[in-house]
């Protein structure tokens, strides 16, 4: 039950009975069938705690579960989607960036924080997404939402990535993120704010960067 | 005669320019032999050759006008271009693409109309917001992202609606399933858990074909101008016309205000 | 009945999952992944780049913010102008450096000793080859403030140049002017003049939003860049 894209902006999930998935409201565009589109409120599989969680965290991104037999169209605001495919490892992406992903996914929240100590803290405001991450575990397919499209940045332990934290969309592997100032880079006064600031990844995955350094 | 930038893009010229085919998936090239093409303002990026560009309604457009546009309240959105040459046709590097229209009918956001040849003829559809084409001629549509064409049954997020060829008006959906029993019931009253935004759709059926982007943000500007103050009127019969919230009350089919926003007014 | 002529897309922004993909071209040290994103590979040189435009860097890089506008009176009222967007930043290392512009198309130019004038805001980066400068266009502008300020850049070597969607080129010969909407114009380059045309039916544009009253029209040998869209360059932009 994987997304397929139709195009670079629209994405096709066939909805079979007894399987679930998950998307952000309103992110339906059109659908054929009997299917059901019903707002969560959990959040997900994260139980009340995450929900709470989340509200703490002034996270604005709802959910609602999708179920029924049909096939569904998912897209947003027209942004470009991009479809990855879990195996088994870990996804972190900014639950406003989430369009859709199967519920065979386990989810979660990852204070991110708790890598990069008070600077963490900082960069939850500076993505201007709340403090919390989403994760996503196991198998399954996700439908991302960037501005302009992603590309895959790899990360080695040899060489560490920086990255802008308003082109951050979503990370995976095995990879510690800390936030920091770069000596001249604090100069750089961009648009909006975290410019200040970049998040250094390092370790074993792949990091994906937006084509923009505007959030959505 | 100046090189080209060293194995980089194409580089046009009036010979090599498509004559009323795309240049790119974002650009539209129309050849005008003394010929005319109805265009929205402002939509035209370059041309070569000789082209005049009149407002509609002014002296001697208006034959012309009167076969071919038939809607006093968006015509001071459109321009009649005339003249020799190429012209390249864009709107906010949004795809564009021509589309043949044998004998038929088309209904299209106002606001993903780009241009369109004067064989055709423009109504206002009794839909608010929306275009009709009728007849036989080429037409350009812009939309956010490549227009998806998919066949009914379906259901359509107003949003993503561009326009419908051939298949009767749609109709409203609702979806009420999960505002009964007690979770349906709590978000009803206290609003906790809100709306999915996934309650009301178009619905599709018959033979024909329903166009769509993925757009849930209207795609602004145009204004569509208000329809005639009468009785009987969709849209006219006033009520309220400001953004509603989504309220935990469910809407009654047919109400206005939801009417309005859904249409995209 | 609706027949449909599709054309079959070619998205270079489709990209596979494989990392450090490369596509179309590999300009010096300049190249494209996908249409939208410029990496420069770097080996100690440096880049100028449009403030804020990077995106991801790996390895080891240093950024400086660079006076735009030029040197004297001159330079601080064209700082004080242009504001903080036209900005030009340093960026020199080792490694590789990505950068983007929400999420605006790029092409990449190469320069042999002639000069390219550019919208200002559309400059995404050049390499330390090439000289820039600032020339005024202050007529264009008058009425929307659109286009009053041009970067010139000349020499030898590489520059990327950004777009509102894919640009399209248009060559100006002498039997073929060109009429441009200010809006769409990106850049020139080659022995072009340019004036500025309106007649009575451009009256008719006036006061709506996305019209402009004048055209700019282009004669002479050379090259014009467009984009599919009249996004105002400095004034009514982001």
């Amino acid at each position: 039950m994987a997304f397929r894209e139709i195009n670079s902006k629209m994405v096709e999930a066939t909805v079979l009975p007894g399987q679930r998935l998950f998307s952000q409201r309103g992110a339906m565009l059109a659908y054929r069938g009997e299917v059901s589109f019903t707002p969560n409120m959990q959040g997900g599989q994260g139980g009340v705690m995450s929900m709470i969680g989340r509200r703490v965290a002034n996270e604005a991104t709802p959910l609602m579960s999708v179920e029924g037999s049909g096939t569904v169209l998912f897209g947003h605001g027209g942004h470009h989607v991009q479809v990855i495919n879990m195996t088994g490892d870990t996804l972190y992406v900014e639950a406003d960036r989430l369009l859709a992903f199967e519920g065979t996914l386990e989810q979660g929240t990852m204070f991110m924080g708790s890598q990069g100590g008070v600077m963490g803290m900082v960069r939850g405001q500076v993505t201007g997404q709340g403090l919390f991450t989403t994760t996503l575990r196991g198998h399954g397919s996700v439908a991302v939402m960037a501005h302009g499209g992603v590309i895959q940045v790899p990360i080695t332990p040899q060489r560490p990535v920086h990255v802008d934290p308003q082109a951050y969309v979503a990370h995976h592997g095995d990879v510690r993120n800390k936030l920091s100032t770069a000596l001249g880079w604090r100069d750089m006064v961009g648009r909006g704010s975290g410019e200040a600031f970049q998040l250094e990844l390092s370790g074993n995955g792949a990091v994906y960067v937006q084509a923009s350094e505007e959030k959505l | 005669m100046y090189g080209a930038p060293g194995g980089g893009p194409t580089v046009y010229d009036p010979l090599t320019l498509p004559s009323d085919d795309n240049v790119n998936n974002y650009t539209f090239c129309v050849e005008l032999k003394g010929s005319q093409w109805f265009l929205q303002k402002g939509k035209m990026i370059a041309y070569y050759g000789q082209m005049d560009f009149n407002g509609i309604g002014h002296g001697r457009l208006d034959r012309l006008v009167r076969t071919s546009f038939h809607s006093p309240l968006h015509a001071s959105d459109w321009v009649v271009a005339e003249g020799s040459g190429k012209m390249l046709l864009a709107d906010r590097a949004f795809d564009v693409n021509s589309y043949d229209l044998e004998d038929g009918n088309l209904t299209i956001r106002s606001g993903n109309l780009l241009a369109f040849q004067p064989t055709l003829s423009l109504k206002q559809s009794i839909v608010p917001g929306f275009l009709t084409l009728i007849g036989t001629g080429k037409f350009v549509a812009a939309s956010n992202g490549p227009v998806v064409f998919m066949e009914p049954p379906i259901r359509v997020d107003p949003q993503a609606l561009v326009g419908w060829a051939d298949c009767p008006s749609p109709c409203h959906h609702y979806d009420h399933g999960y505002m009964t029993g007690l979770m349906g019931g709590l978000r009803a009253m206290t609003g906790v858990g809100g709306a999915s935004g996934e309650e009301h759709q178009f619905e599709f059926v018959g033979a024909g074909t329903v166009l769509l982007q993925s757009s849930e943000a209207l795609m602004a500007e145009q204004a569509t101008g208000a329809v005639p103050q009468q009785a009987g009127v969709p849209g006219g019969g006033g009520g309220p016309t400001g953004p509603g919230q989504q309220a935990g009350a469910p809407r009654l089919p047919g109400q206005l205000g939801d009417l309005q926003r859904r249409f995209g007014l | 009945m609706l027949r449909v002529a599709i054309r079959v897309p070619l998205h270079p922004q489709d990209l596979s999952e494989e990392p450090y993909g490369r596509y179309l071209r590999c300009v010096a040290m300049f190249r494209l992944q996908g249409s939208k994103v410029l990496a420069v590979d770097m080996t100690g040189d440096a880049v100028k780049a449009k403030n804020g435009s990077m995106v991801a860097y790996d390895g080891q890089m240093d950024f400086k913010k660079l006076s735009g506008g030029g040197e004297g009176l001159r330079g601080m009222v064209t700082r004080r102008i242009t504001g903080e967007q036209m900005t030009l930043m340093e960026v020199k290392g080792h490694g590789t450096c990505w950068f983007a512009d929400r999420a605006s198309e790029i092409n990449l130019v190469a320069l042999q000793g002639d000069k390219l004038y550019v919208e200002s805001s559309n400059l995404l980066a050049t390499d330390s080859g090439l000289r820039t400068g600032t020339s005024f266009t202050g007529m264009r502008g008058a009425t929307q403030g659109n286009g009053l300020f041009t970067t010139t850049i000349e020499g030898h070597g590489q520059a990327a140049i950004m777009s509102d969607g894919p640009a399209v080129v248009l060559r100006v010969s002498r039997q073929y002017p060109l009429t441009v909407d200010p809006g769409a114009y990106i850049a020139h380059q080659g022995d072009l003049r340019q004036s500025f045309q309106s007649g009575v039916t451009f009256r008719t544009f006036m006061g709506e939003g996305g019209g402009e009253a004048f055209q700019i029209r282009f004669e002479g040998d050379g090259l014009v860049y467009v984009q599919p869209s009249e996004r105002n360059t400095i004034a009514g932009e982001v």
